[in-house]
């Protein structure tokens, strides 16, 4: 008999995998779409190859359960009348109603109003539900305007110009049919059920030199009272952030290969942008090469999992975080309860990345009246509000570990890499010897 | 009337003054030589007359909701875009991404728009009395559009629910985009707009009303469609 192995071979190139993905597009006829981001292997450097080096005798920690460490957090202080101040650095990043159901975007709203964070609107505009809800809304512009309102606009306590993302940079958003419905479509000024394919580009401006004077427009329809916050997917990160910074924006926001999205082009979620690991060191390299760092704030996003990956983050150059499917998972994104209905979508809980279908079977991505239900808002929001709680206490303790009273004290010199890649890619030295192996553009030696 | 000498003011105090005059009551308001800076008249959510005696430079009267805006010379790139209320009238020439976005009111260019005029429009009514450049009406999603003159490559591209008429040459239709009869009402329509907005246009023996063509989606992009594969091949 001969062994299994010996004929059962697998081809290195055509892969199951492969022979899979090339049968359903023979099925298809075009390219495959899905929610939640990438679903990859990570085999590049991410946070996790970065460690916290706390305080022994050559510096003396605070006490980790009892001294002050601030993470308040202000951001917008370039030329906004009013700034932006939250009370930990972690904020919701924008997702739409539309890819989010009602009861979602109000859980959000609240939950990161307990712990006076912040939320951001999303491509579809603002519910009215989440500005009642929220201290601090930010009101994202996004290409496709969808729902652009100017009385909206001037009701926001921060405008947020978005680029592009960091799931899918260069194209623009995806909204499937089954989930353009009744309000939903008419928020959005669509037929009901088309299968809604966002522009990449903005309608009224191209590139950067546009984009200045777009941006002095926002401020103008603002009376100049609000941070103006640009947004980008990781791509070009260094050339891009100094573009940003030179157009006039108070806040930079940097959104890493890692991020979610509703829908999109499988490809575009697993071949396009760059790691949030890369993207926050290039961002602060920008910034400091234009001599702008700490004057133009930065927020890092894209995949950030706990307060662990925010305070490293924020030790390479970021004031704050904004987390997405993280909230989401708070809200119960991949939970196994309702398990039968994981079944149907042909998936398991904590497997899950069916949003675009509009079948969530936890009541997030969805806009089934019967499904939504499944989400109570309160409830829901009490875990969004421990999550940010939790995660800020996390970057709390490392700072303290670390000697700092301020979480934004957090700086390159409170880690240590564990891999040649994490050193050349964040300039910081690998562990075990005092040496940077490389570090990335406009990186410079630190004193 | 108040007039507002823009001559050694900065965008800023422009629309500052505006702002401070509407508050006070002025209801009519005449800026003098805006030597086309940009973002004049943002963000004016009341029902008074704003008047721009010269050309305007990019974003003049965008995201209004409300003003009667005239503009005596030309205005430059996203005019009145995201609009959501009120009328908006060019003189002259506008530039590229005119009426981008808007919701609601009208936006009148008596000569040319240049490309991608009225891009994402989700309402309202745009009218041109001369020609406009490629890419106009990309993505439109409800509202109507009017051009009198020929317009340029990529006409009505991937367009939802709104309308175009085109009283001249089309140089080259967008994707899923396709020419309808015009219905009796459109006409009448057209008529009672033209004589309304550009009278000089109505009974031009160029392009007379009878003559102008309906442009509407053909609707094979609204929904992923794999045996609409010479549409889709283009838009995927």
């Amino acid at each position: 008999m001969p062994d299994k192995s010996d004929y059962l071979r697998t081809s290195g190139t055509f892969t199951p995998d492969i022979i899979e993905d090339i049968q359903v597009k023979a099925e298809l006829g075009r390219y495959r779409i899905r929610g939640f981001g990438t679903l990859r292997e990570r085999r590049w450097a991410t946070f996790d190859d970065l460690t916290f080096i706390p305080c022994t005798l050559t510096r003396i920690p605070l006490e980790g359960y009892r001294e002050r460490c601030s993470p308040k957090t202000l951001l917008g202080t370039r030329f906004a009348e009013k700034p932006i101040e939250l009370e930990v650095p972690i904020m919701i990043t924008g997702m739409s109603w539309g890819a989010l159901s009602y009861n979602a975007k109000v859980a959000l709203a609240k939950g990161a109003n307990i712990v006076g964070s912040s939320n951001t609107t999303g491509d579809g505009g603002m519910l009215m539900a989440e500005r009642e809800h929220s201290r601090t809304l930010i009101y994202e512009v996004l290409p496709s305007r969808y729902g652009i309102d100017v009385h909206h606009l001037q009701m926001a306590d921060g405008i947020e110009l978005t680029i592009g993302q960091g799931a899918k940079p260069g194209t623009g958003g995806l909204l499937l049919g089954s989930k353009v419905l009744d309000t939903v479509a008419e928020q959005r000024d669509l037929p009901l059920g088309v299968d809604q394919r966002s522009p990449a580009r903005h309608p009224d401006f191209l590139g950067p030199d546009d984009m200045i004077i777009k941006i002095e427009e926002l401020r103008e329809a603002t009376d100049w009272q609000v941070p103006i916050f640009v947004k980008m997917g990781a791509t070009r990160v260094f050339d891009d952030v100094k573009l940003a910074a030179k157009a006039g924006a108070d806040v930079i926001v940097v959104d890493g290969m890692e991020g979610g999205t509703g829908a999109s082009a499988e490809i575009c979620q697993e071949h396009t942008g760059v790691p949030t690991l890369a993207a926050v060191c290039e961002a602060r390299a920008a910034l400091e090469d234009l001599g702008l760092y700490g004057e133009v704030q930065l927020i890092i996003a894209g995949g950030i999992r706990h307060g662990v990956d925010a305070a490293k983050a924020m030790a390479l150059g970021a004031d704050a975080v904004y987390i997405g499917t993280a909230g989401l998972m708070a809200l119960n994104c991949n939970k196994p309860i309702h398990v039968e209905d994981y079944h149907e979508l042909g998936t398991e809980p904590y497997h899950c990345h069916h949003c675009h279908t509009g079948r969530c079977p936890v009541g997030i991505t969805t806009q089934d009246p019967d499904l939504m239900k499944r989400l109570d808002i309160d409830e829901a929001a009490e875990r969004v509000a421990n999550l940010l709680q939790a995660m800020t206490s996390e970057i709390q303790i490392l700072a303290r570990a670390c000697g700092k009273a301020d979480v934004h004290d957090l700086d390159p010199e409170d880690l240590r890499a564990l891999n040649l890649e994490a050193s050349m890619i964040c300039g910081i030295p690998l562990v075990g010897t005092n040496r940077v192996f490389g570090g990335g553009p406009g990186w410079k030696e630190r004193e | 009337m108040a007039d507002i000498i823009c001559d050694g003011k900065t965008t800023r105090d422009i629309n500052a003054e505006i702002k401070r005059l509407i508050a006070n009551g002025e209801t009519d308001i005449c800026m003098r030589n805006p030597v086309a800076r940009h973002n004049l008249g943002v963000a004016i959510l009341q029902s008074v007359k704003l008047t721009f005696d010269g050309s305007v430079g990019y974003y003049c009267a965008g995201m209004v909701d409300g003003p009667t805006v005239e503009i005596k010379g030309s205005a430059g790139w996203g005019l009145a875009e995201s609009m959501m209320g009120g009328t908006v009238t060019v003189e002259g020439n506008a530039g590229n991404g005119a009426a981008a976005s808007i919701r609601g009111g009208t936006v009148v260019v008596h000569s040319d728009a240049a490309s991608r005029l009225g891009v994402s429009m989700k309402g309202g009514l745009i009218i041109v009395g001369g020609n406009c450049g490629y890419m106009a009406g990309f993505m439109a999603q409800r509202g109507t559009m009017i051009v009198c003159g020929d317009t340029g490559e990529a006409f009505a591209d991937s367009m939802y629910e709104a309308v175009c008429f085109v009283g001249g040459n089309i140089a080259e239709l967008g994707n899923d985009a396709i020419i309808e009869q015009p219905t009796a009402e459109d006409l009448t329509f057209l008529e009672s707009t033209l004589s309304q907005h550009l009278p000089s246009r109505v009974g031009n023996s160029q392009a007379p009303i009878r003559n102008f063509k309906k442009v509407v989606s053909g609707r094979k992009l609204w929904n992923f469609d794999k045996d609409e594969r010479s549409v889709w091949r283009e838009a995927l």
